[in-house]
């Protein structure tokens, strides 16, 4: 008995008959409990028992989904502690700011923990997208979880977007006034949309209270129940794409083609493409302890970087909301930029028709895009040509956001940022 | 095969036409009025908002050439000899609130630009800034009405 000492405690723990009923195996000894640990576990059944070498190596999925799932548990949790102080009334919700600020135990800490790790998950959202095209995980039969993860990259903005309403500093009130009005340009539908997302003709306690309403209960539960979709499909459709994928993991067998008239056996129904079929044993580890371990050790990173941002920054707080001066110039959240700069060349082209052709084109993607070849490489050459039309549009859309970030001042005009900003003039 | 299937097989069945009017179209039915019936429940009745028609102090308060900014209203009350004038403050292209500037308007959100008669001058507003009616209450005060658009040459003239 060298083993340390709370290994020992749980070995002991769970041999008794309490620690059993509930854990049913413990510490894995060997290959049979370390896959038995996997099915038994409520957490753990979630991820095969075994798994490919290759969907292991760091540098391929650069562990870009997982990051944004921690991110949006670090989201849940700072966001329900912020519930139990928070009140959406425009004539309350800034103080509350300040008290989490300035009174509340933590509470800065708490705030910043939320606002740094919304930021952070829509970026890695957003390099999570980008890591699934360049390697061309899109294709069959991965195109239809291609599609719930742009519905969730979406459901990530919504949420950040309306997230800044909240504390209703000037930030949040001018951002929901210039993002409203976006929807209002849409056609048809477009004013009657914005009064039913207002609840009014202007941003005021009615938006606050709808705001609220789908910032902590209807987007984040739309958000989860696809999350739980996006991580299934990717256990049913083969774990992560990689370039050496059996035929079969493709071929997909057609329900209504098997003949009717005699029973089945569930194994005989399912599909060809769970993790166990058509691999060779030897590209395969036990899920405990290379997987399960890796992902704990990320987990606990990615918490440690948002911990320390939230340490040592803290989250803006303008002033308390003003209806009648916009902060000049008024800007929106770092990834709208990039949109705002679109709309001051046109509302209508650069807030809906840019917009809603980006999603439409992503949402198709995997359909159009059906050449299987180069998948599970990085920048694979047979790519090049979607890889170049993607990394342009990127490239666009960064270069937008920097312009709108750091190259536009007061009335939006052209500031260059290594210049003293010109002095606001305002005057009524 | 189903059940009750009749013996002419190209007529539809009595059982298979009750299952379908009331079966499906009522389902069908009972989802779409539930989601009308939801969507309806979001559009409120009632607005607590201020009301688009107010009165501004007398005429003599607003000197010859002046351009009052009216911060809850967010209108400006233009007076040019004895003419009266009252411009939205609020940008047509996304609800900013514009600025006075020496000759005009300046929306500081996206760098729209508006001349004395609310026109566009550059920046991605698609048309001009509004214009209300102005008009004269029973107590000699004005009376301003952003139900009412009026053209940018309408004036009040006392």
């Amino acid at each position: 008995m060298n083993a340390p000492l709370p290994k020992r405690i749980w070995q002991w723990f769970t041999r008794t008959r309490i620690g059993r009923s509930i854990f049913r195996i413990g510490l894995p000894e060997s290959n049979l409990e370390r896959s038995q640990v996997m099915v038994s576990s409520f957490l753990l059944h979630m991820q095969p028992a075994k798994v490919h070498r290759h969907s292991l190596r760091a540098s391929y999925s650069l562990g870009l989904g997982l990051i944004s799932l921690y991110l949006f548990l670090i989201l849940i949790g700072t966001g329900v502690l912020l519930m139990f102080y928070y009140v959406p009334s425009t004539e309350k919700a800034y103080d509350i700011m300040k008290d989490l600020q300035y009174v509340v135990s933590a509470g800065l800490v708490i705030r910043n923990m939320h606002r740094w790790a919304a930021h952070l998950m829509v970026l890695f959202v957003l390099l999570h997208m980008c890591r699934v095209f360049y390697t061309g995980a899109y294709k069959r039969p991965r195109e239809f979880n291609w599609v719930i993860g742009v519905g969730l990259f979406l459901l990530t903005l919504g949420l950040s977007f309306t997230g800044y309403l909240l504390p209703w500093d000037q930030l949040a009130f001018w951002a929901i006034t210039v993002g409203t009005n976006i929807a209002g340009y849409a056609p048809v539908i477009g004013l009657k949309l914005k009064y039913l997302m207002l609840g009014g003709n202007v941003v005021g306690q009615e938006a606050l209270t709808r705001f609220y309403a789908l910032h902590v209960i209807v987007l984040p539960t739309v958000a989860l129940l696809m999350l739980a979709v996006h991580l299934w499909r990717v256990r049913k459709d083969g774990g992560l794409s990689r370039p050496d994928e059996p035929g079969d993991i493709v071929q997909q067998i057609q329900l209504k083609q098997l003949p009717t008239n005699k029973t089945y056996g569930l194994m005989e129904l399912a599909r060809g493409t769970t993790p166990q079929v058509g691999k060779n044993p030897e590209d395969e580890v036990f899920a405990w302890p290379h997987l399960v371990f890796r992902e704990l050790l990320l987990f606990l990173l990615v918490t440690a970087m948002v911990l320390f941002l939230a340490i040592f920054w803290n989250a803006p707080l303008e002033e308390l909301a003003n209806p009648i001066h916009p902060p000049n110039p008024a800007k929106a959240p770092w990834y709208f930029l990039g949109l705002q700069e679109l709309v001051s060349y046109s509302a209508f082209w650069g807030g809906v028709v840019v917009p809603g052709l980006l999603v439409t084109a992503l949402v198709l993607l995997p359909y159009i895009d059906r050449q299987r070849k180069g998948v599970g490489h990085w920048f694979a050459r047979e790519r090049v040509v979607a890889n170049t039309i993607f990394s342009v549009c990127l490239v666009i859309a960064v270069v937008l956001t920097i312009i709108g970030t750091s190259f536009r001042g007061p009335n939006w005009g052209w500031v260059e940022p290594w210049k003293n900003a010109p002095a606001v003039t305002e005057g009524h | 095969m189903n059940r009750s299937t009749p013996d002419n097989k190209n007529e539809l069945p009595r059982r298979g036409f009750f299952q379908l009017t009331l079966g499906w179209l009522a389902g069908a039915f009972a989802v779409a009025a539930s989601a009308a019936g939801a969507v309806r429940f979001l559009v409120p009745n009632v607005l607590f908002e201020p009301s688009l028609r107010f009165k501004a102090g007398k005429p003599d308060d607003y000197p010859d050439g002046s351009v009052t900014f009216m911060e809850d209203e967010r209108i400006f009350l233009v007076r040019q000899g004895n003419t009266f004038r009252c411009l939205s403050a609020i940008c047509t292209h996304l609800g900013c609130t514009v600025n006075r500037a020496d000759h005009g308007y300046h929306c500081p959100c996206h760098g729209s630009v508006f001349d004395e008669q609310g026109s566009v001058k550059s920046g991605p507003a698609p048309r001009g800034l509004e214009w209300f009616q102005v008009t004269l209450s029973k107590d000699k005060r004005l009376l301003l009405d952003k139900n009412q658009r009026v053209a940018a040459d309408k004036y009040l003239v006392l």
